[in-house]
């Protein structure tokens, strides 16, 4: 039997970074909001401090603040002639389960994507002619332009304390900033945070090698600081325990430390936590939706939430898979290629190398979620010239460490045994003198790579899985091979006493072992409802009163972490919803 | 031998710091208590990622009923004081080993005396 609620203006399924940035704003704007949120609460002071949190068994091994993959999971295929299989354990991804999504146990990684990838299609059908893009590429422009995210992206740096060194303010290059960087309005609210040995070495090696370092922008406070809405950070203590934990010293930007408690105070919120939404409800035309079902999980009670607005906020995946399961907008064909919803997942790629150095420490036990120093040589330098090397998108490459863990962190030169006393040897010879240059590269948007209702396996709700299908392509191949060279080439411009170096993936896609949790895609946004889900405010070209907010929206993956344009764009869409659509309910762009 | 060195420093800073100034500006330690205020609050009662700081001058460490302290500070039998809390937050480490307050230390004696005259006042 399923309760029925008293309707309410707002209800936001999945409490992270987008769910506690529009529970903050909306609520400010007067609408009564309800958020459902599937984990359970977790607090700095509870679950957060010492000495729980430095639990390398509970939070890495056991995931303790990620998705139970017991109650939902997705299956895999690589290509869709095989038969998808169920991901019984996570590994190439973690999706967060807990208040504050996964932005509790991310890094803080906080880039600003440009126009190069907004324009993707434009710019390089202008620059290389429409045949260097492979048919078979389903990249498209986005419908939105950096000038128009640039005052939400800095308001998403200042609300997540982002540390940093800008390279381009007003159009002036700054030195010792991304010099391709788009132009900024301001600098970063804290300044970078203090590098590390390995940093530092490889900055001057990528300077030698003629390339443009830069401290990686992250949302760790580099000194104490208080955000505009006056929530308290305390600087970053260089820890260690950053990706995949909750920060001790309240110095990571985090949903459940800013923009939700400020949401909780007011008398216009409320959350709802162990409350699983399995389908959003649509009136009788299928215009509209009029609000969501979700399980209590604690007990099993059903009810049915009413709203004048449904904003999905979950992960990436999640939102996508509550769009299959509600039928709203119509499911993406791969062979027909028809259809929108589940269009476009993307994925990234990568190539990295281990450098050890006899004689060297590099304490690789401390560090901050960013003690990277970055080159974007190879990323949003759009002067690199592709066409020689045959490929679209880009990668940056960085040197320094992040989340270096003590149980699980063991690198030892290639060809040292796997296990024995051989092993423990040099383990303990190599620990401190090794140091780690990786590529992480974008992926480009494919036909074939997608999403769609699992015809097998179901939930614990008895509902389909997601089924994700999904493999890289030759141009993430052939990126692979230049990133592996230029990571390569830095490596050994250091003389390192041993190099275990990079090499490009060849191999399919596979679940394990853990990747980048940035999946993208599968409600994309565009410009018009033929070949997007959503316009360029996240809202549904189906039903005007839903918005669908995170990564699922972007049409094809960058190189960098997508939080920045995910905390931008919940900015961008919540004053699209307050200044606009509260006050003339309908499609806020014409179909 | 990088132990023995720091060991050294650590007792150095802790002699040093031993004679806390008296003269803080506490306009100024409002600014310094930024260091403090992701994790501790003011108001009595209000414990957070660290324990409330009020009344801290009238009170023996370890002291807050429902604060789950570590062992170190509970059997470290410090009573603050200007001077006690002058040492402990040049290096926390230094002066109570194993305590679990993430915080490397405010190494300026000037910053400290500043914080103290601030929190001498806004702890009462």
């Amino acid at each position: 039997m399923t309760t029925k609620l008293k309707e309410v203006d707002v209800v936001i399924v999945g409490l992270g970074w987008t769910g506690g940035i529009l529970a903050k704003e909306l609520t400010e704007a007067g609408l009564q909001v309800v958020a459902l949120e599937r984990g359970a609460s977790r607090s700095s002071e509870n679950d957060y401090s010492l000495p729980n949190i430095r639990d390398e068994l509970r939070y890495v091994v056991r995931h303790d603040l990620m998705q139970n993959t017991a109650r939902d999971t997705i299956t895999v295929r690589n290509n869709p002639q095989q038969e998808a299989l169920p991901m019984r354990r996570l590994g190439s991804f973690l999706p967060g389960e807990v208040v504050g999504g996964s932005g509790v146990h991310w890094s803080g990684h906080t880039w600003r994507w440009t126009d190069m990838e907004f324009k993707v299609r434009s710019n390089y059908e202008e620059r290389y002619g429409k045949k260097f893009i492979p048919d078979d590429m389903t990249i498209q422009d986005w419908g939105i332009s950096y000038a128009e995210l640039e005052p939400y992206y800095d308001k998403f740096e200042r609300t997540a304390a982002v540390s940093g060194k800008a390279g381009n303010i007003g159009g002036q290059i700054l030195a010792g900033g991304n010099p391709f960087e788009a132009s900024r309005a301001r600098d970063y609210p804290l300044p970078p945070l203090t590098p590390i040995l390995a940093s530092e070495m490889f900055t001057d090696a990528a300077r030698n090698a003629g390339y443009h370092p830069f401290p990686r922008p992250s949302a760790n406070a580099s000194q104490p600081y208080t955000n505009p809405d006056g929530a308290k950070f305390g600087g970053c203590q260089y820890c260690g325990y950053c990706q995949r934990f909750g920060c001790e010293a309240n110095a990571k930007g985090s949903p459940h430390m800013t923009v939700i408690p400020i949401a909780m105070r007011n008398p216009n919120f409320e959350l709802r936590t162990h409350s699983w939404v399995t389908k959003v409800l649509k009136d009788s035309d299928g215009k509209r939706v009029t609000g969501v079902t979700y399980t209590n999980v604690l007990n099993g009670e059903e009810f049915e939430q009413p709203a004048t607005i449904v904003l999905l906020c979950a992960y990436a995946i999640n939102n996508v898979h509550l769009m299959l399961l509600s039928g709203i907008g119509q499911p993406y064909d791969p062979v027909a290629q028809k259809g929108v919803v589940g269009k476009n997942y993307c994925y990234q790629t990568g190539a990295g190398a281990t450098l050890f150095f006899e004689g060297k420490y590099f304490n690789p036990f401390m560090n901050a979620g960013g003690s990277n120093a970055t080159i974007d040589d190879f990323n949003t330098n759009w002067a690199f010239d592709r066409a020689p090397h045959n490929f679209l998108g880009g990668y940056n490459v960085s040197g320094g460490f992040n989340t270096v863990l003590p149980i699980g962190y063991r690198p030892v030169p290639s060809g040292t045994p796997r296990w024995g006393s051989e092993w423990k040897r040099a383990t303990a010879k190599w620990y401190q003198t090794a140091m780690v240059i990786n590529a992480s590269g974008s992926v480009m948007a494919n036909r074939y790579n997608c999403y769609d209702l699992d015809p097998t396996y179901r939930n614990a709700f008895g509902q389909p899985l997601m089924r994700m299908t999904f493999d890289y392509k030759d141009n993430e191949h052939k990126m692979g091979v230049h990133a592996a060279g230029v990571v390569n080439d830095i490596a050994k411009s250091m003389n390192p006493t041993r190099l275990n170096p990079a090499t490009a993936r060849t191999d399919p896609w596979t679940v394990v072992p853990y990747q980048s949790t940035h999946n993208t895609g599968g409600t994309i946004m565009g410009s018009n409802p033929r070949d997007s889900a959503v316009n360029k405010y996240l809202q549904s070209w189906d039903c005007h009163n839903l918005f669908v907010v995170g990564a699922n929206v972007f049409p094809h993956n960058s190189s960098y972490n997508p939080t920045g344009p995910v905390g931008a764009l919940a900015y961008w869409t919540a004053d699209a919803i307050k200044n606009r659509y509260v006050k003339n309910p309908g499609p806020l762009v014409p179909a | 031998m990088m132990g023995t060195r720091r060991g050294t420093l650590a007792l150095l800073m802790m002699l040093l710091a031993g004679a806390a100034r008296a003269d803080g500006d506490a306009a100024r330690g409002e600014a310094r208590f930024q260091d403090c205020a992701a994790c501790h609050k003011l108001e009595a009662g209000a414990n957070y990622v660290g324990p409330s700081l009020h009344g801290i001058f009238a009170r023996k460490a370890g002291e807050i009923a429902d604060f789950r302290y570590s062992p170190a500070i509970k059997r470290s039998g410090i009573v603050w004081t200007p001077e006690t809390l002058d040492k402990f937050i040049a290096d926390p480490q230094a002066m109570v080993p194993a305590n679990r307050m993430p915080y490397a230390g405010m190494a300026s004696a000037d910053d400290r005396a500043d914080l103290i005259a601030y929190l001498q006042n806004a702890t009462k």
